[in-house]
């Protein structure tokens, strides 16, 4: 399922997320934002499948995975409420 | 001494892999550089994290001769028809750590630049130059192997309608509004002042170089053979461009 948004002041920000049984088995993450380094963003993805979208540590689990990672035009809280959009979107 | 690699015009592909290819010799301690260019035949570049197919109406691009391509930093979808692109490619070191801070003091070329031609403008976080409001450059930055490579365009015209006619909308039944609200709020150096082409890139490569020591190079021999290589086997390649 895809939930996209643009953040406000920010960037464009695009889940597309399969699940099964609730849970995320894919989850992509597009948009114009910008991350330096780049590479983080597989890390990002991979810290949001297999969850659902009422687990309490999204954002956390999106934290954690961006490390020293810089996200620029959007929030991790940004994040996660457009990913727990999509995975709702999806139910 | 910073390189500057005076203007000339290439495919989505070559551009892109020029870029790197510099990159990579900057990472390797050769000196810094700054390269003005075009795009022929015209092109949409998209962001690094975009869907190529979300963003682009490919058979429309096909239809026009017009050549896509994927950047390596991030950002948005760019028509890059009647405009003049830069790249900047320094290590990081001789910029500010702070991203957008970096931003702000490389988009100040190009202020400066516009101040030349008589343009007022100033630089709009995260990546824009707007002027009387209204954006007319757009930049993005990416930072590897300790070497930052900012580039954008300084828009010379605009064709509003041909932009929208190769890049998807998410709902086409806003198509018409998206079109009319993307004019109030995009120019052109064309629309402000009455200067050439050849104006705007004289008085960036003032702009850009003002403060620097410099020289005009072309690329190296070891420069082009690795573009022509990175263009064949990243920039052309699906494997790259429909990455996401």
């Amino acid at each position: 399922m895809r939930y996209e948004e643009k953040v406000p002041n920010g960037k464009m920000v695009c889940f597309d997320v399969e699940c099964k049984e609730g849970k995320t088995t894919k989850v992509l993450i597009t948009g114009d934002f910008f991350l330096h380094p780049e590479d983080a963003i597989a890390g990002i993805e991979k810290s949001l499948t297999g969850i659902s979208a009422d687990c309490t540590e999204i954002q956390q689990k999106i934290s954690g995975a961006l490390g020293n990672a810089e996200l620029i035009g959007a929030t991790p809280e940004d994040l996660a409420r457009i990913f727990r959009k999509a995975v709702l979107c999806g139910e | 001494m910073w390189r500057v690699i005076n203007y000339q015009e290439n495919s989505a592909a070559m551009n892109m892999a020029i870029d790197e290819a510099l990159s990579d010799s900057v990472a390797k301690g050769d000196d810094p550089v700054i390269r003005f260019y075009g795009w022929k035949p015209s092109a949409v570049s998209i962001g690094y994290f975009q869907s190529l197919e979300k963003e682009v109406d490919l058979d429309q691009c096909k239809k026009h001769g017009v050549e896509f391509v994927r950047r390596r930093t991030g950002g948005g979808a760019v028509y890059h028809d009647e405009e003049i692109t830069y790249s900047i490619i320094a290590r990081e070191a001789l910029f500010p750590g702070d991203i957008l801070e970096s931003y702000r003091e490389i988009c100040r070329c190009i202020v400066d630049s516009l101040a030349l031609l008589g343009i007022d403008s100033e630089f709009k976080p995260i990546n824009d130059i707007i002027t009387n409001g209204k954006k007319i450059s757009g930049n993005a930055q990416t930072r590897r192997n300790g070497v930052l490579l900012q580039h954008g365009t300084v828009i010379y015209g605009v064709d509003v309608d041909k932009m929208f006619s190769l890049l998807k909308v998410p709902d086409e039944k806003i198509k018409d509004k998206l079109i009319a609200t993307v004019k109030e709020r995009v120019t052109s150096v064309k629309q402000q002042k009455g200067v050439s082409r050849d104006e705007l890139l004289q008085a960036l490569i003032q702009g850009f170089t003002r403060g620097k020591n410099f020289r005009f190079v072309s690329l190296s021999g070891q420069e082009e053979e690795r573009a022509v290589r990175l263009a064949e086997e990243r920039y052309r390649r699906n494997e790259w461009n429909f990455w996401r």
